[in-house]
């Protein structure tokens, strides 16, 4: 999945990802926004900024994310 | 954000329920937990005290020790215990006027605040820019980050992503008017410093000046430490200086905010790599006992074509856009290939533009859809004359003499999605065309420089060849050796390298002091309540975002001249009107489920106050319904929702938007407040069959009942 700027997210699960940390697992269920996607190569393996919906911007791995919505 | 539930709270409601149970039977008793439950409540309110903490245990204590019965003792011991146990909670709702759980609604921060990384107090900020006090705006946001400036024209500013007056229209321009306020505030010269802490004779050694390095170097500077920055280049800054184009971020104005770090007493050594121009074991030698690595990602990602590595005017574009920085202002070429479809690629396009370069292409392999740069970069662009080739893909570099002269390559088409709903490019068969260049420059991605680092050597690195840190603290494997910034983020933002310096600099004081490090992310801080603007509901519905000003496509095209030209006093004081103060406003929809449910009446159109489904707004709307009865008002649980009466009118307003504003009308017999004839006449519809004698007069309940009572009395109740 490509992410873009704008798009609304749900954390579903939690990562597989060497950067996923204990906190993170308060964040699986939120929805957020992706605000910074990787904007130099689209690579699948970048860390990607969500701001979560009262719950801060975090920059995340993203085989957690799913798109909600446009 | 650090948990689901807030102690503070709970406290509140367990006293409360205590109180309401009739359990504590003896008066003594009773008075004392209702004193801790006040001082409770003042807690989760915001309004407490340094005191407060010290009085609600001395309650406690009173009630453990003299209580004249066991209920008594037990509700004594069961407050000390819990406030003893949660210290931490009841000290950061003290100090911070901040509920990190969210759960106290005076106390919960604007959405716009929590998605900032370095987490801004936006709302407080906004409206002082509305209020003229742009040095007061500075400081707020200097709280949280000591960047306003450079962060008010290149932040990518996720609060606006997250603002809710998004959901209505468009979302406050927060990055233009941080920008604004910083400007007009060194302008005036009124751009201060804080009251740093008196020198603590501690050194820590931060290896690189960019924005996390220097963010760092600030908050130790203001806590009394001793702060060198090493810095390999000839300028402080960083990417900032060195990866942004000056028509984008001016170099002055990194100068000036670097320079106010600087006049804080952080040494600054340009020209200074380490690993080679000094070593570790020199810098512990020199006393410094602690480190902080933000080297960012200055490598760059290769090609991997042929004719990449040895044909003159091959340039990727890190080492190009920092050599345009540093002053060579000389053309890569007549006709410019950059490769790559990110904001460097789209940087290092318009750079070349500017220097004069006549044809520049990007080339990008797959389509303008999945082109990762930002949109409004790729349409200034655009604007300026740069070409792109969608569906393109390299495959050699082409050259005579020695120099590029074109770049071979072939057309894509995108793949169906794959499983992960990725769509790839297929180079298409016989497709192979060459596009004529005298410079190829390939933007496709950045890497961390390690070269130097070994000395560090219990520094732990992930797959992603970034150190591996605790996000928390900005703490590495190595004790006493932090790290921030794109090294540990990869190629990231300017206001995440400031959310880390600043998480780092708080680890980095815990770790001097020993105090234990956190376990969870900080939460950001209100810094001020501040009121609200009186707004009349039309207005703030009609205000529009600003469309701010841009230089002139020709000149543009030509100069290095900042392209955006900032905000006029006006767009800025309006905009400042437009915020809908979501630090009072938690948006928890009572109001409209009263006006509609309870009421019957639905006078509050407010579908913003939806995150995931946000439905319509219309602030007029509230005008031509509202009986202002404030039943909102009254249930609102922060006091965003206001009724008033004011002049012979009532006023209803929402965070200082005025919705409605109805004439009052007065008791016909003793002048009393009746509200407004909407108001009067709901109630007398309700109340037309039990008081029918009134008709039209508008007299208030208690004279309708005596009028009503009056008759009673003439009625003689018939006999048994």
């Amino acid at each position: 999945m490509t992410f873009r700027q704008g798009q609304k997210v749900k954390i579903y699960r939690r990562s597989e990802d060497e950067s996923w940390e204990d906190y993170m697992e308060e964040f699986i269920g939120l929805h957020g926004i992706i605000t910074d996607p990787d904007t130099s190569k689209n690579d699948p393996e970048a860390l990607i900024e969500v701001s979560l919906d009262e719950k801060g911007t975090h920059r995340l791995p993203q085989d957690c994310l799913r798109v909600i919505g446009q | 954000m650090t948990s689901h539930t807030c102690s503070v709270k709970s406290l509140h409601e367990q006293l409360r329920d205590t109180l309401g149970s009739g359990k504590l039977t003896h008066p003594w008793c009773r008075q004392k937990v209702s004193e801790i439950f006040d001082l409770v409540h003042d807690v989760s309110q915001g309004q407490a005290g340094p005191d407060h903490l010290d009085s609600i245990l001395e309650l406690a204590g009173q009630l453990t020790d003299r209580g004249p019965a066991a209920d008594c003792r037990e509700s004594g011991e069961f407050v000390t215990a819990f406030v003893e146990e949660n210290r931490e909670a009841f000290q950061s709702h003290i100090s911070t006027h901040t509920c990190p759980s969210g759960h106290c609604p005076m106390l919960t921060p604007a959405p716009c605040q929590m998605a900032c990384p370095a987490g801004i107090d936006v709302p407080s900020y906004v409206t002082l820019v509305g209020q003229g006090k742009y040095a007061e705006a500075v400081s707020v946001i200097r709280r949280d980050n000591p960047f306003p400036w450079v962060c008010g024209l290149v932040c990518t500013h996720p609060c606006e992503f997250m603002c809710v007056r998004g959901r209505m229209d468009s979302p406050i321009a927060i990055m233009d008017l941080k920008g604004f306020a910083a400007e007009k505030s060194m302008s005036a010269r009124q751009y201060a410093n804080p009251e740093p802490l008196p020198d603590n004779c501690r050194k820590v050694c931060i290896v690189g000046a960019g924005p996390g390095g220097l963010t760092a170097a600030y908050y130790l500077a203001l806590r009394g430490y001793r702060v060198t920055v090493l810095e390999a280049l000839p300028v402080a800054g960083g990417m900032m200086m060195v990866g942004i184009p000056r028509y984008r971020l001016p170099r002055e104005v990194i100068d000036r905010e670097v320079a106010m770090i600087e006049s804080l007493g952080v040494e600054l050594r340009l020209n200074t790599r380490f690993g080679k121009d000094v070593t570790l074991e020199a810098l512990r030698a020199e006393g410094y006992e602690a480190f902080l690595l933000a080297i960012g990602t200055h490598g760059t990602y290769k090609l991997r074509i042929p004719g990449e590595e040895d044909l003159e005017g091959v340039l990727p574009a890190v080492p190009f856009l920092r050599r345009v920085s540093l002053g060579d202002h000389r053309m890569p070429g007549g006709r410019v290939a950059v490769v790559g479809g990110g904001n460097v690629a789209i940087d290092a396009a318009r750079t070349s533009l500017r220097l004069g370069c006549e044809q520049v292409h990007i080339l990008y392999r797959r389509t303008h859809a999945e082109m990762p740069a930002h949109h409004e970069e790729v349409v200034e662009a655009e604007e300026e004359g740069v070409q792109f080739s969608f569906l393109t893909i390299p495959k050699e570099i082409r050259g005579e003499n020695g120099r590029v002269t074109g770049i071979v390559c072939v057309r894509a088409e995108l793949s169906e999605p794959d499983s992960s709903g990725r769509r790839r490019p297929v180079p298409v068969e016989g497709s192979e065309h060459v596009i004529p260049a005298d410079a190829v420059i390939p933007a496709i991605g950045q890497e961390v420089q390690s070269k130097g680092l070994e000395a560090f050597e219990q520094v732990d690195w992930t797959r992603r060849s970034t150190i591996r840190v605790d996000t928390v603290t900005m703490q590495t494997h190595q004790e006493g050796v932090f790290a921030v910034g794109d090294a540990v983020t990869g190629p990231a933002t300017v206001v995440e390298a400031i959310s880390g310096g600043k998480k780092a600099a708080s680890a980095i004081h815990r770790y001097f002091e020993g105090i234990a490090q956190p376990a969870l992310p900080a939460v950001p801080v209100r810094r001020r309540r501040l009121e609200s603007f009186e707004v009349p509901g039309a207005l703030k519905s009609d205000l529009k975002r600003p469309e701010m000003s841009l230089l002139g496509r020709e000149r543009r095209r030509i100069t290095f001249q900042q392209v955006r030209l900032g905000l006029t006093d006006q767009q800025a004081h309006d905009e400042s009107r437009r915020c809908l103060r979501c630090d009072i406003c938690i948006r928890c929809g009572k109001c409209v489920e009263i006006c509609r449910d309870k009421m019957g009446i639905g006078a509050l159109q407010l579908g913003y106050l939806d995150f995931d489904e946000p439905g319509p707004t219309d602030m007029r709307i509230t005008a031509e319904r509202c009986i202002a009865c404030g039943a909102c008002a009254t249930n609102c649980p922060t006091g965003a929702m206001q009724i008033t009466d004011e002049d012979g009118y009532r006023v209803l307003s929402l965070c200082g938007t005025v919705l409605n504003r109805l004439q009052l009308e007065y008791c016909e017999i003793c002048g009393e407040v009746l509200g407004p004839a909407r108001y009067h006449d709901y109630i007398m519809k309700r109340v037309r069959d039990i008081s029918p004698e009134m008709g039209s007069r508008r007299v208030c309940l208690d004279c309708a009942r005596s009028k009503s009572g009056g008759r009673h009395a003439e009625i003689t109740p018939p006999r048994e």
